[in-house]
């Protein structure tokens, strides 16, 4: 039984008046990587700012390797790696300087890989950040990341502004070095078929509410939609207990649930819903996740 | 850290240094050319009976040395809250603040000993210590100021929420002109002492608003 | 440590607003008092007041009033000229003959201001060729201090003239002269008629008179009573030469020095302080009048040539406190800071307390109000303590003070 890197209790927080959300609880065990999900708004920057303690919620804590994140301890913080949404970092120096900067303050620093993906920038010596590209930039982040070797990653939107192979470098990079070193890593993004190819565990927020908090392949499994065709254009079974969403154009209909296909069939054909062409439809996780938090 | 500081404000450093000195140096050439003109001992009197400066034109260099190195440092840290990168350092918080204002402290120090040098050994050269002693007491709450404004601006920069910037901008505003009030000189004998013991006591202003921005205050 | 940066911050910003909302109110609210000019008739014996105040007035001490030109004619020594143009001068007052020349000879003019006293003075000074054989006086090339010794110090060169240094410092040593001088008095100015060199106070309240006669040191030293110290003195230039200086004592007297045979001469009136009131003398052929204006009074002695009382004035009016604008200033303030006064030349932290407790009122306003922003912020009033106690005791600076830095501090 690994212990918990990270352990958020009864996490509730507002915006105002405005309800972020209540009573959140997270766990992520120590090796595991976990994604975390959710709509514009549904609270996931509060999340990170709260975890890397720069947000007191209303009430309720989190821990991280058993500190509160509110006073986490030198010791502790240099366990941590912390990617900004937007690979924010000091622009106005160069890589140069940049590694010297933060070199000097990790006692386990190796910058044997972080030259190693410079090498593969194309960029002079003394070029700022500032000036870079998006995709360069966040190499530069990444490089910093791994250099630190940090046992905790935690990384907010590590996929903004990058295009698909910088994307794919990233994803792939990270979870080797993850599953190679036993670390542990927390992570949002708004590219949902990246997260799939990265993460053991996944956290679907939606307004509110957490809609889901389990084992990446476990969720894919058991989550399912079903997709038919029905007579009756106004059936409507979005109240039902087994439907989780339920989407419906004109007479096609799409059926989210954790239920079994057959469970489904039978529930149709006890209620006397008429439907043609009914199929389970293999989902991937972004097909899933706005199966579960719906479109818009 | 020393090093991130540094590569912000290098150039307003050592641009700040030299622009200063000339400053410093720029009202000795007046004085030149005054004694040329008129003789000397009446220009003596006129400082020491009539109330004339020589050196009224540097009431303001060190106040704005010390703004231009304040925004040049903690400006950079607030742009994209890149301040979270620092914070997230494995060192303690307000520490690193601490760290940051020693550095702009230090460089003010500096900066101001090479002015306040070149002033007194060029004031010596034409003048007795009659004269330049009362001209340093008056020349230093124009370098108080200067501390007080990095400390302030510090202050304010930093602070996340725009209602309090501007609560804190009007607090300035009732205090950094206590040390430009017009007077005699030699008149503010009295009061640099308390007014350096107010300027290093707010020198940790930074902390209150780091916090803030620390707690998420929006 | 966060905290301790708080309340700095909210003292600062208390010292601020104490100096700036009080200073904001006396810009919008306060009303110039001006004190009544006044001057002595030799005519008939009696005060005559000039007023300004809404509206010119013209009156006598019993407050007859008088048209300008009655005014005048009671004033024939002030209003010399005028009263020639009107041929309304007349030939002899009190039995004697009106000579123009011998009125212009004995009229006089002196002022002295508590902020020319508490101000910075110097401590250089040029010592003239008082007799130079010109007509005017010339400023030296030097100037010159009285420290362990005296020094002369040329002002091209801004080097020590050491042989005239050393010549008047033995001088002033062999006289009995103790270094260094407390205070070093005269007329730095070329623009009096000779000059009569300083007076010079030396570290044990002893005083000299020092000149500079034909490139020679003049020395004397003046014998004053035991234990007499003056506050300050003040050298005039006056047409009848009668004497150096007025002196005033630390026991609020004023003397005169005469010339050449060195007499102190006490006049004779009392309570003349010019630390704290502003002291005009004006002499004229009859009378000397001696004028004392402070905060809310005006006191005027008149003296006869022999320096004795024959006549005095006393008015006063309502202080700023006790005018409606000050009251109600009593009950916005706790106190009143402020970095210049009109009594000095000095800069410092000039505290004014309010003498009544009217702005406690508003304190316990200002913490109940505090109460509900407290309230109304949801928090715990047990840790906003501290800034009550800062709201009872400064009242509206900490109550703007506490708030312009909020007292937000988390577990």
């Amino acid at each position: 039984m690994s212990n918990n890197a990270i352990e958020c209790n009864n996490l509730t927080h507002y915006y105002g008046k405005k309800l972020v959300y209540e009573n959140l609880n997270i766990h992520v065990k120590e090796g595991s990587i976990l994604g975390l999900l959710g709509k514009n708004g549904a609270g996931k920057t509060t999340t990170i700012n709260i975890l890397n303690g720069f947000l007191q919620p209303r009430s309720g804590e989190c821990l991280i390797y058993g500190e509160n994140t509110q006073h986490l301890t030198p010791k502790n913080k240099s366990r941590i790696g912390f990617l900004i949404e937007g690979h924010v970092q000091y622009a106005f120096m160069n890589i140069h300087q940049i590694e010297k900067f933060y070199s000097g303050f990790y006692e386990k620093w190796d910058n044997e890989p972080y030259w190693e993906l410079m090498s593969k920038l194309k960029v002079t010596p003394t070029q700022k950040i500032s000036t870079m590209s998006c995709g360069q930039r966040s190499q530069v982040a990444l490089g910093l990341i791994l250099a630190q070797d940090p046992d905790l990653l935690i990384l907010d939107d590590f996929s903004m502004g990058l295009d698909p192979g910088y994307r794919r470098l990233f994803i792939d990079y990270l979870r080797e070095y993850a599953k190679s070193k036993n670390k542990t890593i927390f992570t949002t993004s708004h590219i949902i078929q990246d997260m799939e190819r990265l993460i053991d565990d996944v956290l679907i927020m939606d307004y509110n509410r957490v809609l889901t908090q389990r084992n990446v392949h476990e969720f894919m499994r058991e989550f399912k939609q079903i997709a038919l065709e029905v007579e009756n254009h106004s059936i409507d079974l979005s109240d039902e207990d087994f439907v989780a969403n339920f989407e419906k154009v004109n007479n096609k209909v799409e059926i989210y649930t954790y239920e079994s296909a057959s469970f489904v069939k039978n529930f149709l054909e006890k209620n006397g819903i008429v439907h043609h062409n009914f199929r389970e439809v293999e989902m991937g996780l972004e097909d899933a996740f706005i199966g579960l938090t719906g479109k818009y | 850290m020393v090093y991130k500081e540094w590569i912000k404000t290098r150039w307003f450093v050592i641009l700040y240094a030299v622009l200063g000195l000339s400053f410093i140096a720029y009202p000795f050439l007046n004085v030149q050319r005054d004694f040329k003109f008129s003789d000397a001992n009446n220009y003596w009197y006129t400082i020491m009976f009539m109330g004339v400066s020589y050196f009224g034109s540097l009431k303001f260099v060190p106040v704005l040395g010390a703004l231009a190195i304040s925004v040049a440092q903690y400006f950079p840290e607030t742009v994209s809250k890149r301040i979270k990168l620092t914070f997230h350092l494995p060192i303690n918080e307000n520490r690193v603040l601490l760290m940051m204002m020693l550095y702009g402290s230090i460089c003010l120090v500096t900066c101001y000993i090479i002015q306040l040098a070149v002033f007194l050994g060029l004031s010596c050269i034409y003048f007795p210590s009659d004269i330049v002693m009362p001209a340093m007491t008056s020349v230093t709450p124009w370098f108080l100021a200067g501390f007080a404004a990095y400390y302030l601006a510090a202050l304010i920069v930093l602070e996340p929420v725009w209602k309090y910037r501007m609560a804190y901008l009007l607090v300035t505003g009732t205090f950094v002109p206590l040390f430009f009030q017009s007077a005699s000189t030699g008149a503010y004998e009295p009061v640099n002492l308390a007014l350096a013991f107010l300027v290093i006591i707010i020198s940790i202003s930074l902390l209150f608003s780091g916090y803030r921005f620390r707690k998420g205050e929006m | 440590m966060v905290k301790l940066s708080r309340y700095f911050l909210v003292i600062i910003a208390i010292i601020g607003f104490g100096i700036a909302l009080p200073k904001l109110y006396w810009v919008a609210f306060s009303h110039p008092i001006r004190a009544p000019f006044i001057q002595y008739s030799c005519v008939d014996h009696d005060f005559m007041l000039l007023r300004s105040q809404d509206g010119v007035s013209r009156t006598n001490s019993e407050g007859t009033t008088f048209t300008r030109e009655e005014y005048e004619n009671k004033l024939p020594l002030m209003y010399t000229r005028q009263l020639l143009m009107n041929n309304t001068m007349p030939d002899t007052i009190d039995g004697v003959e009106m000579d123009m020349h011998e009125i212009s000879a004995n009229r006089s003019t002196f002022r002295v201001r508590p902020r020319e006293i508490d101000a910075p003075q110097p401590t250089l000074f040029p010592l003239f060729e008082s007799q130079s054989g010109r007509a005017n006086l010339e400023m030296p090339s030097d100037f010159f201090r009285i420290i362990w010794r005296m020094e002369f110090i040329d002002a091209e060169s801004n080097k020590i003239d050491e042989e005239k240094s050393r010549m008047f410092s033995a001088v002033l040593y062999k006289r009995g002269f103790k270094f260094p001088a407390k205070s070093i008095n005269g007329l730095p100015t070329t623009r009096k008629s000779c000059d009569e060199g300083y007076l010079i106070v030396d570290s044990e309240d002893q005083l000299f008179h020092l000149k500079m006669i034909k490139g020679e040191p003049f020395v004397k030293k003046v014998e004053i009573p035991d234990g007499l110290k003056f506050r300050w003195i003040s050298c005039v230039d006056f047409k009848d030469k009668f004497y150096y200086a007025y002196l005033f004592s630390t026991d609020n007297e004023v003397y005169v020095l005469t010339q050449y045979d060195y007499m102190l001469v006490k006049l004779d009136v009392e309570n003349i302080n010019p630390e704290e009131n502003e002291i005009r003398i004006y002499g004229d052929l009859f009378n000397y009048n001696i004028i004392s204006t402070g905060e809310g009074e005006i006191t005027s002695q008149v003296l006869n040539k022999d320096y004795k009382k024959v006549d005095e004035y006393k008015e006063s009016w309502p202080v700023r406190d006790e005018r409606s604008e000050g009251k109600v200033a009593q009950f916005i303030f706790p106190a009143q800071l402020k970095m210049r006064d009109s009594n000095s030349s000095f800069v410092r932290f000039f505290f004014e307390a309010n003498k009544s407790f009217n702005w406690i009122i508003l304190s316990l306003l200002l913490m109940l109000v505090q109460f509900f922003i407290i309230r109304k912020r949801k928090e715990n009033i047990k840790n906003q303590l501290v800034d009550f106690a800062i709201i009872a005791a400064t009242g509206i600076f900490g109550f703007i003070a506490v708030n312009f830095f909020p007292n937000k501090f988390f577990k």
